[in-house]
Order: structure tokens, then sequence, then C-alpha cells
């Protein structure tokens, strides 16, 4: 008796279709099992076709749909089933766009507002300064979660604030182990320099269990309608996603025990990092959305490694006619302000700006591409922040910050805070009685601190 | 109405879906009832907590079972036990105008003593306690990045020539306890032009370029004099703890800025550190002409230098706030003045 789980279904057929021409009348144990073996198999396609049905009819959830599709072309090739789910991803193709528009029905959107307003930011975040400051940053955690709660407060949805509940004692000591990390770097990077591989080493090791507590701390401690946000990733999924399976940390930490002996070994790995840096990025953002949880249910991002290759790469393009005007504009001034040191600040205005738009370009599309991408139940996005907005946004913001020395940081937030809330709307294809709590348990705040202290945003 | 009794809308929140109940939240004496569609829930008032005030923004009552009501903020709400006791004060503080007033003045005060007497206090006990050491390793590091990225290379002076300046220089700094660890460095640097400075760890490197420019002994003394000034007061290491110093505090005052512009978090660290580093060449200089001094070399030879080399690059520098060194008018006058004395 042979095994015939090893075949494809393409090659049971086939193996059926001859033994039944060369010997219509054999009823042989050896047919029996390859007919049961078809069943089996064509019952699992029709299951995932079933499914990716329910997920485009019911639940009005197309990429869903045709991820499972998908699968059934991979795992039947050659079959009827895989041309039906060929018809069925082209078929979709063609009404997903009316599907997602009829559902962005005013009866579908759940309403967003932000109530914040600058002057009482203003007066949540000079108190807070002033105390942190009086205090030498001992109050920085009590600050952080005051802001945090109001800004949360005042980020209304459907009805309900959104809710912060992390307590400041947690973020202090998440805070002093994080200075204390970070005193180790800058004396290793500073002083202590034989150290510093050793260092970079630990860090290489740390960066998942940073990324996951970071993640895990900022959910578990967001709640929405009395129920907490939930992050159920693991050190080894996120070191898969943050280190490319540990050659990121593996090239840095090289470098520093100077493995790599020829330069262009380093360079080309380096490129490599480059070109693969939209895919890295999708990467995680992938992690970060399918392994938070809201109510029982876990978010999902269909978003592909090209559309964020699309927008890196456009927002590199947009450098190269500022970085001509610099260098043309450098050319002209050269002569007469020859060392002078305005000639270096002459030059920086059009690299500056060039700077700005290439900036605010990847800020709009990559965070439009993100929620676009993003489902969560029966709730999906929609985000369309423009990039002429956002550079006219942050140009009035730097230019109110450097006038007023710093005092209109709390209106800068608020305003570029309001112009993303309203540029976004959710809508839902179902009941949110979908989601389901349980009780939440605790974490430490230690990894989210880190992520701040070093200044490193995994967050959406 | 009694003060200490009254209703407020609410809805509530069971802690299973995320469904919102309208109902009504009676707060008694020592009993609040909540009344939905369907039922009345009771509940001792000691019992309940309060999520902390934020702005003029909905609280929410936690009840012992895990449910919750959001309720819109209401003194009645104080009577409460608080979710988090410690942001009470801070709540209030931030609803209260003066506080913000008095938060404004008192930062200000605070930046401006911890900038002229603070940063620098704190800079100095931490340089203390620097061990030699290990600055010397990071100023040998420090020389070798520079050579390997190009920015010098070998000299091309005549050795008989560098001898002599050796000679000189030991002889200027004999007196000086640490003069033994002092090392001076000769490179050639079309980059960098005439030029000399000091690294941690007492390395002073002077450029053929500088050489080639001074015309008399005295000129390449009075340079060698500032820089040992620089070395003297370890000015080179606290450059570095003082930047990330400043750089710790201008982020702690802009991080909400941070990810508004990221020109603004930097532009005050840039501003402070030029001032300092104006202070330094002033007290480099001071500490130069007495130097030159104690060995009979005119202060003035340091103004004939400085002249040279600003007439070399066409212009006189403009003394500002975005320039690291003071005007060079200024420094010339004093030195002059000095080799008068």
């Amino acid at each position: 008796l042979s095994d015939y789980s090893k075949y494809t279904l393409k090659q049971l057929n086939e193996k059926y279709q001859k033994i039944r021409k060369e010997n219509p009348a054999e009823e042989g144990e050896d047919l029996a099992l390859i007919s049961a073996e078809i069943s089996k198999r064509s019952s699992e396609a029709a299951g995932l076709i079933r499914i990716a049905t329910d997920a485009f009819e019911m639940e009005h959830n197309p990429d869903l749909s045709i991820r499972f599709l998908k699968q059934v072309e991979r795992e039947f090739p050659g079959t009827r089933e895989q041309a039906d789910a060929s018809k069925f991803i082209k078929r979709i193709g063609i009404e997903k766009d009316h599907k997602i528009d009829s559902l962005k029905k005013s009866e579908n959107q759940l309403e967003l507002e932000f109530s914040a307003t600058g002057r009482e930011y203003f007066q949540v975040w000079i108190v807070n300064l002033c105390l942190t400051l009086v205090t030498l940053g001992v109050f920085s955690a009590w600050a952080k979660v005051r802001k945090k709660r109001y800004l949360y407060s005042n980020l209304i949805l459907d009805g309900t604030p959104f809710q912060y509940l992390a307590s400041p004692m947690p973020i202090l000591r998440g805070r002093l182990v994080a200075a204390a990390l970070f005193l180790l770097y800058y004396s290793s990077s500073h002083f202590y320099v034989s150290l510093l591989p050793y260092v970079l080493s630990i860090g290489a090791i740390l960066a998942p269990w940073v990324m996951i507590r970071s993640i895990g701390f900022n959910c578990r401690y967001s709640a929405y309608r009395n129920l907490a946000f939930d992050f159920r990733g693991t050190y080894f999924q996120a070191l898969k996603v943050l280190s490319a399976w540990g050659l990121i940390p593996g090239y840095v930490v090289g470098i520093s025990f100077g493995f790599w002996g020829a330069p262009w070994l380093g360079a080309i790995i380096a490129l490599g990092f480059v070109i693969y840096f939209p895919w890295w990025m999708k990467n995680i953002k992938t992690f970060t959305v399918n392994h938070t949880r809201y109510g029982g249910q876990a978010g999902a991002f269909y978003a592909t490694g090209g559309s964020f290759f699309r927008v890196y790469a456009v927002a590199g393009l947009i450098t190269i006619p500022f970085g001509i005007l610099t260098g043309l504009l450098g050319f002209a001034v050269f002569g007469s302000l020859k060392g002078s040191p305005y000639l270096h600040y002459i030059l920086s205005v059009p690299a500056y700006a060039g700077y700005v738009f290439a900036y605010a370009y990847m800020q709009a599309n990559i965070t439009n591409t993100v929620w676009k991408n993003i489902r969560l139940g029966p709730v999906f996005f929609h985000c369309r922040l423009k990039t002429m907005d956002l550079v006219k946004l942050y140009m009035t913001n730097a230019a109110g910050i450097i006038v007023s020395a710093g005092l209109l940081i709390p209106w800068a937030v608020i305003r570029t805070f309001r112009y993303r809330v309203e540029h976004t709307r959710i809508y839902r294809s179902g009941p949110m009685t979908g989601f389901e709590g349980d009780r939440r348990g605790s974490v430490s705040a230690a990894g989210a601190e880190l992520v701040d202290f070093f200044d490193f945003d995994v967050s959406l | 109405m009694n003060p200490l009794q009254q209703t407020l809308p609410g809805r509530f929140f069971d802690g299973v879906h995320p469904v919102s109940q309208p109902v009504g939240v009676d707060f008694g004496l020592d009993e609040v009832a909540v009344t939905g569609d369907e039922s009345t829930r009771r509940w001792e008032i000691s019992a309940l907590t309060v999520s902390p005030k934020a702005g003029r923004a909905d609280r929410f009552v936690a009840f012992p079972d895990g449910s919750q009501c959001q309720c819109p903020d209401d003194p009645i709400l104080d009577r409460l036990s608080q979710e988090v006791a410690s942001e009470g004060p801070v709540a209030w503080l931030e609803s209260n105008v003066w506080a913000a007033a008095a938060s404004v003045a008192i930062i200000a005060v605070m930046l401006v003593l911890g900038y002229v007497y603070g940063l620098p206090a704190v800079t100095e006990s931490l340089v203390k306690r620097v061990p030699i050491s290990t600055e010397m390793s990071l100023g040998s590091r420090m020389l070798e990045t520079l050579g390997k990225s190009g920015w010098f290379d070998v000299t091309r002076i005549d050795p008989e020539k560098l001898r002599a300046i050796q000679i000189d220089f030991r002889t200027l700094c004999q007196d000086l306890p640490n003069a033994p660890h002092f090392r001076l460095v000769f490179h050639n640097s079309k980059v960098m032009g005439p030029n000399a400075f000091a690294l941690p760890g007492r390395i002073i490197i002077i450029t053929d370029q500088m050489i080639e420019l001074a015309q008399t002994r005295e000129e390449i003394l009075a340079i060698l004099a500032h820089e040992i000034g620089h070395i003297e007061h370890r000015h080179s290491l606290r450059t570095i703890v003082q930047s990330s110093l400043a750089a710790l505090v201008a982020t702690a005052v802009t991080a909400d800025a941070a990810s508004l512009s990221a020109a603004v978090a930097g532009a005050p660290v840039i501003l402070i550190q030029k001032k300092y580093s104006r202070q330094f060449e002033a007290a480099a200089d001071e500490f130069a002409f007495n130097l030159l001094r104690d060995h009979n070399v005119s202060p003035a030879a340091f103004a004939d230098i400085m002249e040279r080399l600003d007439a070399r690059e066409g212009r006189a520098r403009p003394g500002s706030f975005l320039s690291s060194h003071p005007a060079t008018a200024d420094r010339m006058r004093r030195a002059r003045a000095y080799g008068r004395r």
C-alpha cells in the first residue's frame, strides 16, 4: 500500500483517471484510497473557499477573503478548486471598492471627535514640565501619565473617550531602568569604547523584548468602553520580525567587533538593508497589528511590502530636486560668501525644505497605507492625510515654537493631533457585540520606557 | 439641591461587551444607584473609585464587579475615592491659571540659573570624576578616527624645525604639574588649513599650514599656549559632557515637539553650545596670555597670528551668538593690552 498524502490533488486526480482508463472495471484498494484522499482534499479546499465567501459576503472583508483564496491557489495548483479561487479573486477585485464604499455610509461610521484645546493642554503641559524640572526628572513619570491621560480622555469614539490606565509608579521604575541602561550605553560609546560591542550585543538581544513589552504596555493600559487592548506577541516572533532572524544585529555587532574585513562587504550588506527597509517596516507593522487584540478579536494587517516601498521610493525622489537646488545655490553664492559662516546657514535652507517635504510625504502616505490596511473584527479605518497639509502644519508649528520660545509646543501638539483625527474615519461592518472581553493582566513599564528613552518608536 | 445628592447622566459598560447602555447615576448619602432601562443596581459609595480628572473630559466610575460608568465631570465625583490619589493635586494645578503662570516663571528662572550656574557646576564635578586614563584613551581614539577619515596626513615640515618647536613647547609647559603627559602632534591638513586644537587626554594638534603661516617662534608659542589653556581647563572633555547634559535637558523640555519638527528640538542645544564654546575660548586666551608673560613672550604675538589668520580668510569673522569663537578684534585687543602691561 502506498501513502497518497504526499501527492498533490492534481496528481491524485490524474492517477485516478489513469487507473480508470486502463482498467475501468477494477475496484482495487488503491483506487478506494485515492478517491478517499481526493475527497478529503477537495473538502479542505471547499472549506477554505466557503470561509472566503463568508469573509467577503458577510463580514465585508475582501482582504481576508483574498488571503484564503490565495491559500487555495497555492495548495491546490492545477485543479478546479484553484480555478474557482482565481475566478473569485478576480470578482472581488472588481467588486471590492464598491463593497467598501457601500459600507462607508453614515450609519456604519463611528463618530471620532477630538475635544482637546490648546489652552487646556498648555496648562497641563506647563505644570507638568515645571514639576519635572523642579524634581530633577522624578516627576516625569507623572507628567507622562497626565499628558497621555489628557489626550486619551479627549479622543472620543462614538460618544465614549479612550482611557489611559497606566499609573506613574511602574513608569518611574521603568524610567530608572532605562536611564541606567542609557548611561551604560553612553559611557561605553564615549569613554569605555572597548565595552561598546558587548553593550551593543546585549542591546540586540534585549531589543525584541523591549519591543514586545513596550507594545504590550501601551496596549494593556489603553482601554475603550471598559475593555483594555491586549498584545500577545512573543519574544521569538519579535526577534524574527525585528532582526530578520538575527541578521541585522549580527551585522551591527559584527561591525563593532571588526568582523567584516573588507569595507565593500559591509557596504553591500548595508545597501541590502536599505532596499529591505520597506519590507522590514511592513513586517513590524504586521507583527504589531496581528498580535494586538481587543475584546477577544485580533487585528489583521493586509498591506504589502511593495506599497511601503513605493512610499519610501517617492520620498527619496522628492529630495533630489532640493539636492540639485542646494548645489546650484551653493555654486551661485560660494564666490561672494567664501569663508563666511553664513554660507552654511544659507545652503541649509533648501536642504531643510527638501527634508520637510520628503518627511511630510512619508508621514502622510505611510499613515494612510497603514490604517487603510488594518481591520479589527468588524472595524476598519480610513485615513486621508495630505502631504501639503502636513508641510504647512510642520512649518507653522516650527515657526510658532521658535517665535514663542517653546511656549507654543502644546498648541502645536494639539493641532497636529486634531489634523490626524479629523482626517481619520472609522467604520464598522457588523455589530460591536462581536467583541467580548476577559480580565486583563498587568505588564511592567520597563520595556515601554526604554523605547521612550532611546527615541525608538515602534508604535503605529 | 443638596450638593451631596445628585443625579448624573451616564453610559454604562459591563466590561464584557463594548456596548454603551444609557443610565442615570443617583448619588445618595452612602449609596450610588445606577438605573438603566431594565434594572437598578446599588453600591456602597465607599466601594467605588473614580478616574483622575483630565481637563473637562468625562470621567469613569468603577464598580466592584468590574463594570464602569462614564459620567460628565462633576464636583460630586470628587467624593469618591480616587483611582490614582497622587494625580488629584496635579489635576488641581492644571486647572488653575495662576499655577500655569507661576510654572512659566519658575521654568524660565530654572533654565537661566541652570544654564549660568548649574550646568557648568555639574559638568565640573563630573569631569573631575573622569580618570585621566579614560580621557587619554578617548583622545587617542579621536585622533585615530580623524586620521582615518582623511582630515590630515603625515607632516611635511623639516624635522629640525619640529624639534625646535617641541623644545619650545616643553619649555613653555615645564612648570605645569601635568606637563609630562602632554602630547604635541604635527599633521599636514589641506582640509583644515592653518589650525591648532586640543583633544581630550592632553593631546595638542598643530597643522603644517599653521606652522607655515606663523612668521616668528613667538607666534607658534602663542598658539600652543592657547591650546595648553584648553588642556589645563579640560575643555574638550567638558564640551563633551556639557553638550550631552544640555541635550538631555533640551530633550526633556522639547520632547513633545520632537515629533513635530526635528530642527526645533536641535536649535537650543546648538545655541547653548556656541555660548559655552566662546567662554572656553576666552578662558584659554586668558591662560595663554599669563603663561606667555611668565616666559617673557609678549601676548601681542597672539594678536599678530590672529590678525594674519583673519587676513587669510578674507574678512573678519562676525562676532555673534552664532559663532563659536569670540570676535577676533576683541581677542586681539585683549592680547595687546596684556602685552603692554
